[in-house]
């Protein structure tokens, strides 16, 4: 049997009926946890306009998650942006956002578990009466290197490292009870600290006389991009689920709006209780000091606030790892990268050296990024990289195969089209497509212009991978710079019979009988 | 720790809880979900572009006609027209029919009407054949027809076959589906 027919074997077994709740959640439990790291960062960066940052990096957000929810719907597997830029560019430029993305996994293990450990020193003063900056050391120039700290996250990664080659499956009830109860305290922070403790005139104040330089600014945002991260788990609830076309849709879309709404009210509520710089002083835990400063419930809201925020954040880290391994899984499939990465441990039955090696280099982000003045910034600012560059080039993908594929049925399509005819194909021009591109390139702009870190350690990172790719490519006799010869159209109906999209099915043979009748016409 | 209440602070509280709740009441609203097996069928009656309906201008052949509009109508499809006229081996096929071709001119007449009335596309023709239900076959590959529509008529004796010899032709050899309409007896 070639790979092919085992991956669609494999995807029939996987598919499963997932409610609309489990479906929400999924995602939720990624991408809702990045405002918790996000906006002590984004607060330390754009100061009195973190509100105005989190709100243009939302707008570019919700047009890469339209971008997102249309191709998941279109093409429901779990390979996500990678697949996506492999359908629409060719190989290569699908291993370039395979290894765009990769970096931000790996990332999202380090970042996420720096945070978790962030929520967890929250309880540090009240029982030892110090911080986790009384440990601060200084080695040689190096200043502020909190080893505690690092000791921390390090334990957070070899604690999610064994659970994952164990192959302990994560509760999907645990996932959609921690959901659930995250959106409620965050809607019951928001809400209540609205009501009693928002002061318009500390915002106003803090918008007139501690708005930040341009090059701030423009930091803050290309940072505010992380705290909408993780929309590729509408990729992989899409592989995952049943008769994708009527759930996906609907449960990306609330996702998108959710986490948007989340981020701008919690920025706009922080400038409004309490002045940027507690912010800064308090990166590790910015919601849990939001909630602590908040009357009536602020005493129970904030303890509380800090646990949840560690639980989730580290639900988050344990989604890069296995991000990785599905994304390491898909690549291998398309002979992007050796199938070696996908050995399974005989007993665990798990993907031990993806698992291993992937978490490795997250340790080792994790190491560098504690001997630079902020951690958390370090980390923060290799993260925006990675998904900039990602998603440009799934906007430029879903642009391409509007022209390319026309024939695959799209249950949801972003708005705002322009029907036009293109050598004779009848098209939809995506008008928002090419304003999310222009959107997430000014972010990639911003990041390589301010981030200082990530402009060297991100593009470096890509180089290495290319440099694996193309001694692959070689080694296997395949095109480094084109792309190996693929059934595309066989692959797509075993795709959606598999989702049990009949209907979809039906549609796409129909378009295709149509174009080939066209084409018979035409050589006539 | 005090606590102090702006309105606009109170404003925003109400915008953020009506727009929360919205959302995830719209999320949860699903459509009502439509099984496989009906997805699939509901896919197939919309995948009928090219609609053959041959037509002998009795009343029951004008049902048949309306039916096929009825099943066309959401896709657009085209509904191909025949008035198939019978020559006898006696004949040749081309031979002038002034009788039978003026009957067969107003049948199609009618039947264009039928399909303008429902918003379609008619594309009317008049064939000669030895055989009626073999012409039919032959348009119906020759269109590349995703369905045959045929009414018959409404009452049949009890010694008269139930359906037809072009029917039963069609039946047997269509290269494709085939619906068969009848009333119910009067």
């Amino acid at each position: 049997m070639d790979r092919t027919e085992d991956s669609t074997t494999k995807q029939v077994e996987l598919r499963r009926d997932v409610t609309v709740w489990g479906s929400f959640m999924w995602g939720y439990a990624d991408v809702g946890a990045d405002i918790y790291a996000a906006l002590g960062l984004v607060m330390a960066a754009a100061q009195g306009a973190t509100n105005l940052a989190f709100a243009m990096a939302g707008m570019v957000y919700i047009m890469i998650g339209l971008a997102y929810t249309e191709l998941a719907s279109a093409y429901p597997v779990a390979g996500g942006g990678q697949y996506f830029t492999m359908r629409g560019l060719g190989d290569f430029w699908g291993f370039l956002t395979g290894s765009a993305l990769l970096l931000d996994y790996t990332i999202d293990i380090a970042l996420f578990s720096v945070a978790s450990a962030g929520y967890i020193n929250f309880f540090m003063p009240h029982i030892f009466g110090f911080g986790p900056e009384h440990f601060n050391i200084t080695i040689g120039p190096l200043k502020n290197i909190n080893p505690l700290w690092c000791a921390e996250s390090l334990i957070l990664i070899a604690f999610l490292i064994w659970l994952n080659i164990k192959g302990m499956r994560e509760s999907s009830l645990f996932n959609e009870i921690i959901g659930a109860v995250d959106i409620l305290t965050e809607s019951s922070i928001i809400i209540i600290g609205f009501l009693f403790a928002w002061k318009p005139e500390l915002l106003a104040h803090q918008w007139r006389f501690e708005f930040p330089t341009l090059s701030n600014f423009m930091y803050g945002s290309s940072l505010a991009i992380i705290s909408f991260v993780g929309l590729e788990s509408i990729s992989q609830a899409a592989q995952e689920t049943r008769r994708p076309a009527t759930i996906i849709p609907r449960t990306s879309i609330t996702l998108i709006f959710t986490v948007f709404i989340f981020a701008t009210a919690f920025s706009t509520l922080g400038l409004g209780i309490l002045p940027w710089q507690s912010f800064r002083e308090n990166m590790g835990d910015p919601v849990a000091l939001l909630a602590h400063n908040i009357p009536i419930i602020g005493i129970i809201a904030g303890p509380f606030a800090a646990i949840l925020g560690a639980t989730i954040l580290l639900i988050s880290a344990n989604s890069g790892v296995m991000s990785a391994s599905r994304l390491t899984y898909s690549m291998s499939r398309f002979h992007l990268i050796s199938n070696w990465f996908d050995a399974v441990h005989p007993k665990f039955r798990t993907p031990v050296r993806t698992i291993l090696i992937f978490s490795m280099i997250g340790v080792v982000q994790t190491i560098l990024s504690f001997l630079t003045p902020s951690a958390m910034d370090t980390l923060g600012n290799m993260y925006a990289f990675g998904a900039t560059t990602g998603y440009t080039l799934v906007f430029i993908a879903l642009i391409r195969l509007r022209i390319t594929d026309p024939y695959t049925p799209r249950p949801y399509k972003m708005p705002l089209n322009i029907k036009m005819n293109l050598r004779g194909k009848r098209i939809d021009f995506p008008v928002l497509g090419i304003i999310g591109m222009l959107g997430v390139s000014t972010i990639l702009f911003e990041v390589i212009l301010t981030h200082k870190i990530g402009r060297i350690a991100g593009p470096s990172w890509v180089i290495l991978c290319l440099i694996y790719y193309a001694w692959y490519r070689r080694k296997q006799g395949l095109p480094v710079f084109k792309s190996a010869h693929r059934e595309w159209e066989n692959e797509q109906i075993a795709v959606l019979t598999s989702a049990e999209e009949y209907d979809l099915v039906e549609e796409y043979k129909i378009a295709l009988a149509d174009r080939d009748k066209k084409v018979k016409h035409e050589k006539q | 720790m005090n606590y102090q209440i702006s309105p606009l602070g109170v404003v925003i509280a109400a915008a953020f809880a009506i727009a929360m709740g919205s959302l995830l009441w719209w999320m949860l609203k699903l459509p009502p979900y439509i099984p496989a097996a009906a997805a699939k069928a509901r896919r197939g009656v919309g995948a009928l572009r090219n609609i053959l309906v041959p037509t002998v201008g009795l009343p029951c052949s004008e049902r048949g006609i309306e039916m096929a509009c009825r099943l066309g109508q959401e896709q657009k499809a085209t509904i191909h027209l025949i008035y198939v006229i019978e020559v006898s081996r006696t004949l040749p096929l081309d031979a002038p029919m002034p009788e039978i071709e003026p009957i067969a001119k107003d049948a199609l007449k009618r039947a264009e009407e039928i399909v303008t009335l429902r918003g379609l596309t008619p594309v009317s023709e008049i064939r000669r054949a030895r055989i009626a239900g073999e012409e039919i076959i032959r348009v119906a590959k020759d269109i590349e027809a995703d369905i045959i529509v045929m009414g018959i008529r409404t009452s049949i004796s009890m010694t008269e076959h139930i359906i037809g010899r072009t029917s039963e032709i069609v039946m047997r050899r269509a290269p494709c589906e085939v619906l068969i309409d009848k009333l119910p007896g009067e």
